[in-house]
C-alpha cells in the first residue's frame, strides 16, 4: 500500500470535517476522491500532504507512519485549484526548485527539469515567467513541478475546477496521460463526477467528511450502493415506491408494479422505498404501442434541448416527475406517452435514508 | 429616432468624475509644494556646501549616516521575523502584540524619549549595568539608535507584516511539499513575494529614523545627529542657518528610497 489513511479524524473547532476516514492507494493507482463541496476532501489532502495535523487517527506512506512528519520529509506532490506557480521565478526554476531541496547534481537537475517540461509539452518555456502561460499552460507547469521530484504521492485537489469545460475535458486527458506514463500513485480530489468517472481507476464518495462509497466508477454508477450516490454520481430520477410482495421484491412505483429479483433491500409488504432509475435508462413511447414490461403513463409538461440529447419531463398520473433522456427529438409538450421503466435499471433503497 | 442620443446630450453636459476630488487633493499638494519650495528658494549651492562643510556639521551628518542604518538593520532583522509571525500565526493575546507594536506610533516621541529614559537611563538597573561593562545607553551613539528604534520600528513591522497577510499561504505550504523547510520557504518564498511591502516598510523606518529629533534629544541630546544639530543651529542662528543640514539630510533620505525603490522591484533570484 503507497498511502494508507487509517481512522483519519479532524475536526476544526466543534465542526468535524473529516470523520474516521480509511483508504488505501495501491502503488501506480488513481484514486478519485469525489464530493460535494464542504465534504472534508480538502482537509483529508491537507493532512496526507502534512500542512494539517489531523485530530485523531495516522497518514502512512509507504507503511511509515508519517502523522507527524513535517511535509518538507514526506514525498508527497501537490497540486492546488488555484496555480500556486512562484512568479519571481522562470517556470524552469519553479520546476527545479522541488530538486534543490533534494540532493541532486546541479546536471541531473537540468536535466529533470527538462525531462519533465517535456513531459508536459512545455520543453520550449522554460525560461518563460509564468505570468506569461495560459491558464492551461500554468497546470501543466504546476504538474512537472510537483512529479519532477518523483514524489510517492501526486496529490491534485480540484485542478480543473478553475478552467472552462473545454480546456477541462483536454486537460483532464493530459493528466490521465501523465500518470499512465509516470505511473505515480495518485489521489485526485474533485466534486465533478464527470472528471472522476473519466480518470479513476477507483472512485471513492464523501459526504459530510465520511466515506459514503469505493468501488469501480462504472460499478457505483450502474448500482450504486447508497441513495447519496445514486443522486451524486449523475443524474437520477427518486421516485417513492411501497412494497408490494418478497421474494422477490415486488414494489408499486409511479402506479406500475414491477419486479426487483437483484435488489438488496428486503422489506415487508407495505413498507415505503425509493426507487432510483437514471434518465437515460427510461425510454418514452407512443400511450397506443405495444409493451412488454412495466411502464407508466404521463404527460409531457417540458421538454430541453441539450444538444447532443434532450432532456424530457415527465409528469405520472400519480403526480411524481420523472427526468427522461433522449438522443431523438421527442413528442411535443402536452402529449401524453407511456415511459418504459427497465427492472434492471430501478434500484430501491429504504426510505429511511440509506 | 435613434437610442443613442440621448446619451450622448447627458455626456457632453457631465463633469468629469475625478473633478471634485482632484480640486480638494489639489489644495493639499499645494500646501506641500509651497514650503519646500520657498524654504529651497533661501539656498543656494555655495551656502549649502560651506554650510554642511562646518565642524559640527560633518560630526552631525557622520553620526546621522552611522546610526539611522543600523536603527534601520536592527529593525528589519528583528522586525520581519515578528511581522512574519504576525501575518501568519493566531495566538492567545495576539491583539495585545500587536497593540504593543502600534504603541509607540501612539505616544509623542518626546514621550517616547522620556520613557526610554525611565526603562535605560542612567541610574536603572540595565542602564547602570551597560555602564559598568562600558557601554552608555544615554547621550552616546547606543543611546541615538534606542531612541530611533524605538519610535522608527513599527513602520517596517506593519508594512512587512501587511505583505506577508497578502501572499497565498498555499504557495508557502507547496514550497514545504517540495521538500524545503520552513526556513527555506521564508527565504525563498514569503520573502521574495512580500519584497515589495518589505522595501516600503525599510524606506519608512529608514527616514523615520534619520529625522527622529523627539526621542533622540530626550535620551542623546549628544553626540548631535543631524536633527538635534539642525535645532541647535536654529536656536542660535534662525532659519538661514539650518538650510544647508536641512538639505542634506532631504538629499540623504531621497538617496535611500530611490535605490531601496529600486531593490524592491528587481525580482530577487534564487541561489542553486
Amino acid at each position: 500500500m503507497t498511502l494508507e489513511l487509517d481512522g483519519l479524524t479532524h475536526r476544526y473547532g466543534g465542526e468535524t470535517a473529516v470523520d474516521d476516514v480509511s483508504l488505501g492507494l495501491e502503488s501506480g493507482e488513481l484514486l478519485a476522491l469525489l464530493g460535494p463541496s464542504g465534504c472534508g476532501k480538502t482537509t483529508i489532502v491537507q493532512a496526507i500532504a502534512g500542512h494539517v495535523r489531523p485530530t485523531d487517527g495516522r497518514v502512512l506512506l509507504r507503511g511509515a507512519d508519517v502523522t507527524d512528519a513535517p511535509p518538507e520529509s514526506r514525498r508527497v506532490g501537490l497540486v492546488f485549484q488555484r496555480s500556486t506557480l512562484y512568479p519571481h521565478m522562470t517556470v524552469g526554476e519553479n520546476v527545479a526548485y522541488g530538486l534543490a531541496a533534494r540532493e541532486i547534481s546541479p546536471d541531473r537537475r537540468d536535466e529533470l527539469v527538462a525531462e519533465y517540461l517535456e513531459l508536459v509539452g512545455l520543453d520550449d518555456a522554460r525560461s518563460a515567467s509564468p505570468a506569461a502561460l495560459s491558464g492551461g499552460q500554468r497546470r501543466r507547469v504546476e504538474l512537472a513541478r510537483a512529479l519532477a521530484p518523483q514524489p510517492d504521492v501526486l496529490l491534485l485537489d480540484e485542478p480543473l475546477s478553475a478552467l472552462d469545460r473545454s480546456l477541462r475535458d483536454r486537460l483532464r486527458e493530459e493528466i490521465a496521460r501523465v500518470q499512465r506514463e509516470t505511473g505515480v500513485t495518485t489521489l485526485f480530489v474533485t466534486h465533478d463526477q464527470r472528471d472522476a468517472m473519466a480518470l479513476a481507476d477507483r472512485l471513492a464518495v464523501m459526504r459530510d467528511g465520511r466515506i459514503e462509497a469505493t468501488g469501480q466508477p462504472r460499478a457505483l454508477y450502474d448500482d450504486p450502493p447508497t441513495r447519496f450516490v445514486a443522486s451524486f454520481l449523475g443524474r437520477s430520477n427518486a421516485l417513492s415506491a411501497a412494497v408490494l410482495g418478497r421474494d422477490p421484491l415486488r414494489v408499486s412505483v409511479c402506479g406500475a408494479e414491477i419486479a426487483l429479483p437483484a435488489a438488496r433491500v428486503d422489506a415487508a409488504a407495505g413498507t415505503r422505498l425509493v426507487c432510483h432509475v437514471r434518465p437515460e435508462d427510461l425510454e418514452i413511447r407512443p400511450t397506443d404501442a405495444d409493451r412488454p414490461g412495466p411502464s407508466v403513463s404521463g404527460e409531457i409538461v417540458d421538454v430541453t434541448d441539450a444538444g447532443r440529447r434532450y432532456d424530457v419531463t415527465v409528469r405520472t398520473a400519480t403526480g411524481e416527475e420523472l427526468s427522461v433522456e433522449r438522443p431523438e427529438p421527442p413528442p411535443a409538450a402536452g402529449r401524453t406517452v407511456s415511459v418504459r421503466l427497465p427492472p434492471e435499471a430501478v434500484t430501491a433503497f429504504r426510505a429511511d435514508g440509506e | 429616432m435613434s437610442l443613442s442620443k440621448p446619451t450622448g446630450a447627458r455626456r457632453l453636459g457631465r463633469t468629469p468624475e475625478l473633478l471634485v476630488p482632484a480640486v480638494l487633493g489639489a489644495f493639499v499638494l499645494l500646501y506641500f509644494a509651497l514650503p519646500f519650495a520657498s524654504f529651497l528658494s533661501r539656498t543656494g549651492v555655495e551656502h549649502v556646501a560651506a554650510g554642511v562643510s562646518t565642524p559640527g556639521a560633518r560630526v552631525a551628518i557622520r553620526n546621522s549616516l552611522l546610526t539611522a542604518p543600523v536603527t534601520t538593520a536592527i529593525a528589519t532583522g528583528f522586525g520581519v521575523p515578528l511581522a512574519y509571525v504576525l501575518a501568519r500565526a493566531s495566538f492567545p493575546g495576539k491583539r495585545l502584540v500587536e497593540a504593543l507594536v502600534l504603541l509607540p506610533l501612539i505616544v509623542p516621541p518626546v514621550v517616547g524619549g522620556a520613557m526610554i529614559l525611565t526603562a535605560f537611563g542612567r541610574f536603572t538597573p540595565i542602564g547602570s549595568a551597560a555602564a559598568a561593562v562600558g557601554v552608555s545607553l544615554t547621550d552616546s551613539l547606543v543611546g541615538v539608535v534606542l531612541a530611533q528604534l524605538f519610535v522608527a520600528a513599527p513602520f517596517v513591522i506593519i508594512t512587512a507584516r501587511a505583505g506577508f497577510g497578502a501572499v497565498d499561504e498555499r504557495l508557502e505550504q507547496a514550497s514545504r511539499s517540495l521538500g524545503h523547510g520552513p526556513i527555506g520557504t521564508f527565504w525563498n518564498v514569503s520573502v521574495p513575494m512580500a519584497r515589495s511591502a518589505i522595501a516600503a516598510g525599510i524606506v519608512l523606518t529608514f527616514v523615520r529614523a534619520i529625522g527622529e529629533f523627539g526621542a533622540t534629544m530626550m535620551v542623546a541630546y549628544n553626540p548631535r545627529t543631524m536633527p538635534t544639530e539642525i535645532w541647535v543651529e536654529f536656536v542660535g542662528g534662525g532659519i538661514d542657518a539650518i538650510t544647508p543640514i536641512a538639505v542634506a539630510l532631504l538629499a540623504v533620505a531621497l538617496a535611500v528610497l530611490g535605490v531601496i525603490g529600486r531593490l524592491g522591484r528587481v525580482p530577487t533570484v534564487i541561489e542553486e
